[in-house]
């Protein structure tokens, strides 16, 4: 956990140096006063300044032995899970424009239910269809929600 | 009282089977608007819009209307079934309605947000009818200057939420500020740190993040513990206990009050009223621990802040004809089609049809508790849907969200993105409530501040001369310095009570 | 000078052709067309363009549905219009100047020129209005801007946003009275009209449509219409060409456009439709209600006022971009 924190911490001051640099090429005051980069100049450095500090904190602090039990990375079984929500989400963006909502989201259904744990496949394809189809009907013509029609369609 | 015998008549009015449907109709659309995500009430209502081509004015009025707070108790449920807030105030409904979801307790927090839902919009409607117009009028008075001080009160607050964990609210808050600052900026209109991407021209969308951070990350965390269904423990009754009921009384009371007075200013945006009166009502509590875990007074403060918001937010309108949020500036296009125009003239022209939607705010409360109240148990029986299916539903719901707003495939990813970055956070304990907060705030924090400085000439003296700015601007400064500073808040940082 | 004449001959070929062309398309509309507005759903804008696509649907024979694509100032809508698929089912409403200053905004990198659109139909042209609150001090412009001369660079002049018409206003005063204001930017009508009402800045250079019954009613005073002529809905207002400042000339221009490569028949098909609801009586009564004046505008007439905003949008862009 404490390794986790720091790493995190560390990745903030990372984001807040970068800022830091961006905000210095956008000028820093103009006619009125502040300009576009003086807020997020003055952000960042504080930022900067509040995750060394946790750094510093965050060391200093001693070490909980139940601490070393919590794995921040998913593992073990619940892993493949995690992986396929993640996995399977980012597969059905990029299919969604080429193929459209519909069919994309029909075969992230059934893939996702399955890699969940179930296998009752009447159940599958029954809730397959409603979330995909029917699920587009009623946004697209009801709600007035414009859905991926899908390029290779058009 | 003239006004009072303006208000029977409009209760006569309201009342006729034709405006009761058009109030039912509208609450029942505005509450299923308000459960599908991404579809907040700003875009819910332009739908419709055209729906209310073919009703007279007034019946439009009451149906968009209903439409509108229907939208804000929507929200509320997906808030506390899946941690997904259905609009931005939602989110500190999450905070403790989603604990007690998981404790059983769902039916609980939506009784008791229907409950208190109603008696918020219902207390600010008769604070309406009493001091519209006077009041609103004083309301004008808080300009850039006012608000700006108000936004870093508002920041301050959120950040002494967090006890213990303070350094790391305050590093989170800081990086908030600093997400929303890509966009548009206010000195040139030029984009600012968007590196080219487009769709990051008007900033990067707060409703995917806001998705991915409470609702991905919540189904993250529960896929890896491999749990069947969503909640283990078993369903409670509905109904709140006599505890449960009185603890959330005095939170009822203080949250309408909140909700009311800045409902009354225009511009301000329900999630500020809604995090103040949590703020609040964690600090009155005698047992401050309790929040964040499930506390009932939490869930409480929230909702009726939130209705009696957007109850009070429809002063300005009516009173001024100036619209407090791009929602209510829906309602006012709604206004103007139909041939009227919201304001002092309309009060004088057409009493009778500002009478009758006021009175239709009073019979909408009350038709949202009686449709909502009993559908409480059924909402909550959702949670027991196996794992798999509820999981895949709710991300189809999340997608749809994302994407739909502005047809951009770029939202969806954004909302994966923050997924993960929220399973993290919560994995490590970094509280994640500033950090929305502060990209909220941000964008109308800096704007005004610019205008500010537009006003005085580039000038920070005005603050000296703005009594009510510089008081809201230094003493929660102050304030959340001396907490910072205590002893203790650099070594200890493992005892939290956070969200 | 390259950029207005480039731009007068690639609109002006674009409506020839159209107007040219022999044979109307058969098959289009074959399904509901989309209306792209800039800006969010209740502004001006959007008001004129509900009401102009719940008429234009009857003649078009198709459903026309309005998507609000607003934020950044404009930007967001303008862009997703010049990058729709030409086939005539994506349409847009392209507000003048706000396209204009934008192009011409360097910093701003529009995805987007003048030649991106095609303009095709337009529907408002709502003149640039001064107002005060209805108790203040000044009860003329002249008033006004005898006390920005007495006090260069105090009274405080809002506009709806960065480079909007009303800025552009703002500098063409200021250069005509040779007087100096102090500008201040809001991001809508809604924020302008609450900074006012409230007392926070003093003076409002806004248009007509937006708060044409507040002066009616007294809440508000109009001091002038920039224009050349009074405005029907505000005859009691002088206009800055009787005032004496005749290049205080400033609107707000609000028209459908189709993105650049449109088949023109399926241009003329969307003008005849439109056209025809324009000048249909419900419309003209419609609008009157929400104090947008209407003013069509086709073909070479349209082209040509396009072609000339933008010469006179840059040289007022270009001193705002220096003030900088």
């Amino acid at each position: 956990m404490r390794q986790g924190r720091l790493v995190a911490t560390g990745v903030m001051l990372a984001f807040c140096l970068f800022a830091l640099w961006q905000s210095l090429l956008l000028s820093l005051t103009d006619r009125l006063g502040p300009g576009p980069g003086f807020f997020p100049f003055w952000l960042a450095l504080i930022g900067a300044v509040l995750a060394l500090a946790l750094l510093f904190t965050t060391f200093r602090e001693p070490i909980d032995p139940a601490d070393a039990e919590v794995r921040i990375l998913p593992h073990g079984p619940g892993a493949r899970r995690w992986l396929a929500i993640v996995v399977l989400v980012a597969a059905a963006a990029v299919a969604m424009e080429i193929v459209g909502f519909r069919l994309a989201m029909l075969v992230f259904n059934a893939a996702l239910v399955i890699a969940l744990g179930e296998r009752r496949w009447w159940l599958i394809a029954l809730f397959a269809m409603a979330g995909s189809f029917g699920v587009h009907y009623v946004f697209t013509t009801w709600l007035d929600v414009l859905l991926p029609a899908g390029r290779i369609w058009s | 009282m003239e006004a009072f015998h303006h208000l029977l008549a409009g209760f006569a009015a309201a009342l006729t089977v034709k405006y009761l449907l058009f109030a039912l109709a509208g609450c029942v659309l505005g509450t299923l608007i308000g459960v599908l995500p991404g579809l907040g009430p700003a875009a819910g209502t332009a739908i419709l819009i055209p729906l209310t081509f073919s009703l007279d004015p007034t019946g439009a009025i009451i149906m968009l209307s209903a439409i509108y707070y229907g939208a804000m108790y929507g929200g509320t449920i997906t808030s506390v079934l899946i941690n997904v807030p259905g609009e931005a105030a939602s989110v500190v409904t999450c905070i403790d309605g989603y604990q007690m979801a998981l404790q059983g307790r769902a039916g609980s927090a939506l009784a008791i947000a229907a409950i208190g839902s109603f008696v918020g919009g219902t207390l600010a409607t008769v604070a309406l009818v009493l001091v519209a117009t006077p009041l609103a009028t004083l309301a004008l008075k808080f300009g850039p200057v006012e608000f700006f001080a108000l936004m870093v009160a508002g920041l301050c607050l959120v950040v002494g939420l967090a006890g213990k964990n303070m350094l790391a609210a305050l590093l989170m808050t800081v990086i908030g500020l600093l997400f929303a600052m890509i966009g548009l900026d206010p000195v040139r209109g030029a984009p600012r740190f968007t590196f080219g991407i487009e769709e990051l021209y008007d900033g990067i969308g707060f409703v995917p993040v806001v998705m991915g951070l409470f609702g991905v990350a919540e189904l993250l965390i529960a896929a890896e513990k491999r749990q069947a269904r969503m909640i283990q423990a078993d369903l409670k009754n509905w109904m709140p206990t006599k505890e449960e009921r009185r603890a959330s009384a005095g939170a009822i009371g203080r949250g309408s009050a909140i909700g009311f007075v800045l409902g009354l200013i225009p511009g301000v945006g329900a999630i500020v009223p809604t995090f103040m009166a949590y703020v609040i009502e964690k600090r009155v509590s005698k047992t401050p621990e309790r929040f964040g875990k499930g506390a009932i007074e939490g869930v409480a403060s929230a909702e009726t802040a939130n209705n009696a918001y957007a109850n009070a937010a429809m002063v300005p309108l009516l009173a001024l004809g100036i619209p407090s949020s791009p929602t209510i500036a829906v309602l006012m296009g709604a206004f103007i089609i139909n041939g009227l125009t919201p304001g002092p003239f309309l009060f004088q022209e057409r009493p009778e049809l500002v009478w009758t939607v006021i009175a239709s705010f009073f019979v909408g409360n009350a038709l949202l508790l009686i449709l909502n109240l009993p559908l409480v148990g059924w909402w909550a029986k959702l949670l027991k849907i196996p794992f798999s299916y509820l999981c895949t539903g709710v991300l189809i719901f999340c997608v749809i969200g994302a994407y739909g707003l502005k047809q951009s495939l770029f939202d969806v990813w954004v909302m994966l993105g923050f997924g993960i970055i929220g399973y993290l956070l919560r994995k490590l304990d970094f509280p994640i409530a500033p950090a929305i907060l502060a990209l909220i705030l941000g964008p109308m924090m800096e704007r005004s501040l610019r205008t500010t400085l537009e006003m005085s000439g580039g000038s920070f003296a005005i603050f000296l001369d703005r009594p009510v700015a510089l008081v809201l601007l230094t003493v929660p400064v102050i304030v959340l310095g001396a907490l910072l500073l205590r002893p203790g808040t650099f070594s200890k940082l493992r005892e939290t009570d956070t969200d | 000078m390259i950029l207005r004449r480039r731009t007068l001959l690639a609109a002006s070929a674009a409506t020839a052709t159209a107007i040219a062309s022999p044979a109307i398309a058969q098959n289009y509309p074959r399904r509901p067309v989309q209306l792209i507005v800039a800006f969010a759903a209740g502004g001006s804008t959007d008001v004129g363009a509900r009401i102009l696509a719940a008429a234009a649907e009857k003649d078009l024979g198709q459903p026309i549905t309005v998507v609000n694509k607003g934020g950044a100032g404009g930007q967001i809508g303008f862009t997703e219009i010049a990058r729709a698929r030409p086939d005539g089912y994506t349409l847009g409403f392209i507000n003048l100047p706000a396209v204009n200053t934008i192009v011409l905004d360097p910093e701003r990198k529009a995805a987007f020129n003048m030649e991106s659109f095609i303009p095709v139909v337009n529907q408002v042209l709502d003149p640039g209005l001064i107002w005060v609150k209805g108790d203040s001090p000044y009860k003329s412009l002249k008033d006004l801007v005898d006390a920005a001369k007495k006090e260069p660079g105090k009274i405080r002049a809002c506009t709806t946003g960065i480079l909007s018409d009303d800025h552009l206003a703002i500098l063409m005063m200021q250069e005509a009275a040779k007087v100096e204001f102090r500008i201040v930017h809001f991001d809508s009508g809604t924020q302008q009209l609450a900074g006012v009402m409230g007392g926070h800045v003093d003076v409002a250079f806004d248009n007509v449509g937006s708060v044409v019954k507040r002066v009616e009613s007294g809440e508000a005073r109009g001091l002038a219409v920039t224009d050349v002529q009074r405005s029907k809905f505000l005859p009691n207002v002088p206009c800055t060409k009787e005032l004496d400042y005749p290049t205080v000339i400033s609107s707000s221009t609000r028209g459908v456009a189709a993105p650049k490569g449109t088949p023109a028949d399926v241009i003329k098909v969307i003008e005849t439709a439109f056209l025809k609801a324009i000048n249909s009586a419900d419309m003209k009564q419609k609008m009157d209600v929400a104090g947008l004046a209407l003013k069509p505008m086709v073909g070479a007439e349209y082209a040509k006022y396009y072609a000339d905003l933008q010469k006179q949008a840059q040289k007022y862009t270009e001193w705002a971009l220096k003030m900088r």
